[in-house]
């Protein structure tokens, strides 16, 4: 028990250079996977390989059914992938049981989520610190209350979710997924619920995560503006990696993602070659990314 | 809409299980008894023992008719709030409330005819089973036939159809009254009844100490008394849950870690939804408890006194035990069918609190301390109710203590109530639970 907890607690400070690592992981989606004559599955991801460095902003974008979702859950650990391997801080992410993927993420990995996913019993410092309580770690009031603060939320600690608007509940979600120092923050259309004042406080908030507090920031979206935030987006088609823009702008940004859906419309497959030695336009070999650093 | 509703019905029956059992109770229970005034009805049956039969058929039709509605309005007020999306579709796209009342009045005919045919057999059944007893207590002449004929089936179908159809009105009226936003009335009239609940309760329980040990009567006062201080107990379970929570929450959640926290913010935030579980639970507790251990009571005096017990006797006995069970077997009903229901809705707060970082286990410790606290409230105020009227009943009654039965009486019925309460949360919970979290919080709920 306390040997886990250390554990935990390094892992939040000391860190591996590369927050995370994603190897030729795939997933399938439907009946008959594996190729049979009859084969209705869907493949969500084929063989992306990706490495973010600790303290970066990434953006992963592209059109709808491209995969980007199923990427972040496969590396939050929150969906298993059928193969490859996922690596947080260093460690591999083995796919055991539920509870031994919960006790994986705890120390590693944060959340938020387009629907907030808040408790409604609980109020704003109680789902603030409620990650800590279920690793049963030692409860920090003055470090939540600094950490709601810092989200703009330190005269709101007694308010439930109920009280709040979307961007406050937002707020109250990445102080949670904060609180306990994890190494990645995966989130998921933070901004997709939200009105575009909530969001730029949002996406500053997750801005300021990695540039002031070093974390490293996954982000899904499919807002230009929202992906222009990160220091770099990843595209997705179908399922493969399709790209990578570097300090994107939002005209930028807009551009390549209208050209990938033009792409993904046209019937084809796969828009890019998937034999090797042909590496697709703007993609680093092999569908492997490696960012800055 | 009646087509609409006999094909909701047929394409999903399992959802419409509970208002099934609801109705297949109702109506067998009705039935059983009912059968009996057609046995008195009968040629050639002498007048003593067609009276011993109608007074035992008329025991159970006033109040067997308010269960059977409570028990069908219970279940049928779950389905409705379950499918508020599928009503919301239908709602925009173009059916009045008038149809979708239609409709669902028209699930709950098809559901409860379903329940009175499958009810005429155990019904015929139990009714010569319940002859039977009357027959060998004496209390019926040996030469009467049993008869299963007009009467029972009448008033079976009668009572049970009845029973859907307003239950059923009374379901989609909350629900409707919910989806236009409107809140919940206060409810001025509850308040009052509860607290006429409990005063008459307490009143009855006090009218025993007035009455001779030896008068037959004695234990229907008592009997009653803690009947409806069970009433006025539930009526205001949400406020003893709060009270009690206010006392014992602190050393609880120091004691059970993060699971015992979580369970006891919840049940604060949600005393008044709990209330659904809480009242059939002290319903039950008191109902149960209290007449079983009067009737050992009754047994050990007149055991004492060296009286054979007569006939009058013996069929008090039948005809308490019989009531008791009805009504337990309702009250669990009810218990487990809205216990169900509030812990399948919560699909969705499941799935959030697994992305917070809770493991499976720790979301059933939560659910399992919830339904713990549950029970020890429920079975706590339901024994206050029934221990007021055994102490008042024994007491006139004897002069001894308690017999030692009553305590093992007691924890069987405790044991009862905590098992369905428990198996009912946990086992629901462990089904969400094979949903992914990341799927469980995008149920629309």
């Amino acid at each position: 028990m306390f040997g886990k907890r250390n554990r935990g607690a390094r892992a939040g400070r000391a860190g591996h250079p590369e927050a995370l690592r994603l190897v030729k992981v795939s997933k399938r989606y439907g009946s008959g996977a594996g190729g049979g004559p009859q084969d209705n599955s869907v493949t969500a991801l084929d063989e992306v390989t990706l490495s973010l460095p600790a303290g970066s902003f990434t953006a992963i974008m592209g059109p709808s059914g491209s995969g980007k979702s199923t990427l972040l859950q496969c590396a939050a650990g929150l969906d298993r992938p059928d193969s490859g391997l996922v690596m947080v801080d260093g460690e591999e992410m083995t796919g055991g049981s539920e509870a031994e993927l919960t006790k994986f993420r705890r120390s590693r990995i944060g959340f938020v989520f387009q629907q907030y996913n808040l408790l409604p019993t609980l109020t704003v410092a109680q789902n603030t610190t409620l990650p800590l309580r279920l690793a049963g770690r030692r409860i920090d009031r003055a470090r939540t209350e600094q950490v709601l603060a810092q989200v703009g939320l330190g005269d709101r600690l007694g308010h439930r979710p109920d009280q709040l608007s979307g961007g406050q509940r937002q707020r109250v979600a990445i102080a949670r997924a904060l609180v306990t120092e994890p190494r990645v923050v995966f989130a998921d259309e933070p901004t997709g619920a939200l009105d575009m004042r909530s969001a730029r406080e949002v996406l500053r908030l997750l801005q300021q995560a990695v540039r002031v507090h070093g974390r490293t920031v996954v982000m899904v979206t499919h807002d230009p503006v929202a992906a222009s935030y990160a220091d770099s987006v990843v595209f997705l088609a179908d399922g493969r990696l399709a790209g990578q823009l570097q300090s994107p702008s939002v005209d930028a940004v807009a551009e390549r993602l209208a050209h990938l859906g033009d792409l993904a419309q046209g019937g084809a497959r796969s828009p890019y070659p998937a034999a090797p030695g042909h590496p697709a336009p703007g993609t680093a070999t092999d569908h492997t990314i490696r960012l800055g650093a | 809409m009646f087509s609409l509703a006999w094909k909701s019905v047929r394409q999903r029956p399992a959802r419409f299980l509970a208002t099934l059992l609801a109705a297949l109770l109702g109506a067998g229970v009705t039935m059983t008894f009912n059968s009996l005034h057609d046995t008195a009805a009968g040629a050639g049956v002498d007048d003593t023992s067609a009276e011993t039969l109608t007074t035992a058929a008329s025991v159970v039709g006033g109040y067997g008719t308010l269960l059977v509605f409570f028990a069908i309005a219970s279940t049928l007020t779950v389905n409705v709030r379950q499918r508020g999306e599928e009503i919301a579709l239908l709602r925009s796209t173009g059916a009045t409330p008038a149809q979708i009342k239609r409709m669902v009045v028209g699930e709950s005919v098809v559901v409860a005819t379903a329940g009175m045919l499958l009810a005429v057999g155990p019904a015929m059944l139990g009714g010569r089973a319940l002859f039977g007893m009357f027959q060998d207590s004496g209390q019926v002449g040996q030469d009467v036939d049993f008869a299963f004929g007009p009467i029972a089936l009448s008033s079976g179908f009668a009572i049970t159809l009845l029973a859907a159809v307003g239950a059923a009105f009374l379901a989609v009226r909350r629900a409707t009254r919910a989806l236009a936003g409107g809140r919940a009335p206060r409810g001025r009239l509850r308040v009052l009844g509860g607290a006429a609940a409990l005063v008459l309760g307490a009143g009855s329980v006090a009218a025993t100490f007035s009455m001779d040990a030896t008068e037959p009567a004695l234990m229907a006062a008592p009997a009653y008394g803690a009947i409806l201080l069970a009433v006025g107990f539930a009526v205001f379970s949400p406020h003893l849950l709060r009270l009690l929570l206010g006392w014992f929450a602190r050393p609880l959640a120091r004691l059970g870690g993060a699971g015992a926290y979580l369970a006891v913010h919840n049940m604060r935030q949600r005393a008044a939804q709990l209330a659904g579980v809480l009242m059939p639970l002290i319903l039950f507790t008191g109902v149960a408890a209290a007449t079983l251990s009067m009737q050992t009571v009754e047994n050990d005096a007149l055991a004492a006194s060296g009286l054979t017990k007569s006939v009058d006797d013996k069929n008090l006995e039948t005809l308490n035990l019989t009531v008791v069970g009805i009504i337990a077997a309702f009250a669990c009903l009810m218990l487990i069918n809205s216990l169900y229901a509030a812990t399948s809705y919560r699909t969705q707060e499941f799935g959030r609190q697994r992305l917070a970082g809770s493991t499976p286990r720790q979301v059933l410790a939560t659910v399992g301390f919830e339904g713990l606290f549950l029970t020890l409230t429920g079975t706590f105020f339901g024994t206050l109710a029934g221990l007021a009227g055994t102490l008042a009943f024994t007491s006139v009654r004897t002069d001894t203590a308690l017999p030692d039965q009553v305590y093992a009486l007691w924890l069987g019925v405790l044991a009862v109530g905590a098992a369905a309460t428990l198996l009912t949360c946990l086992g629901t919970t462990r089904r969400t639970l094979r949903t992914p979290a990341v799927a469980a919080v995008a149920v629309a709920g």
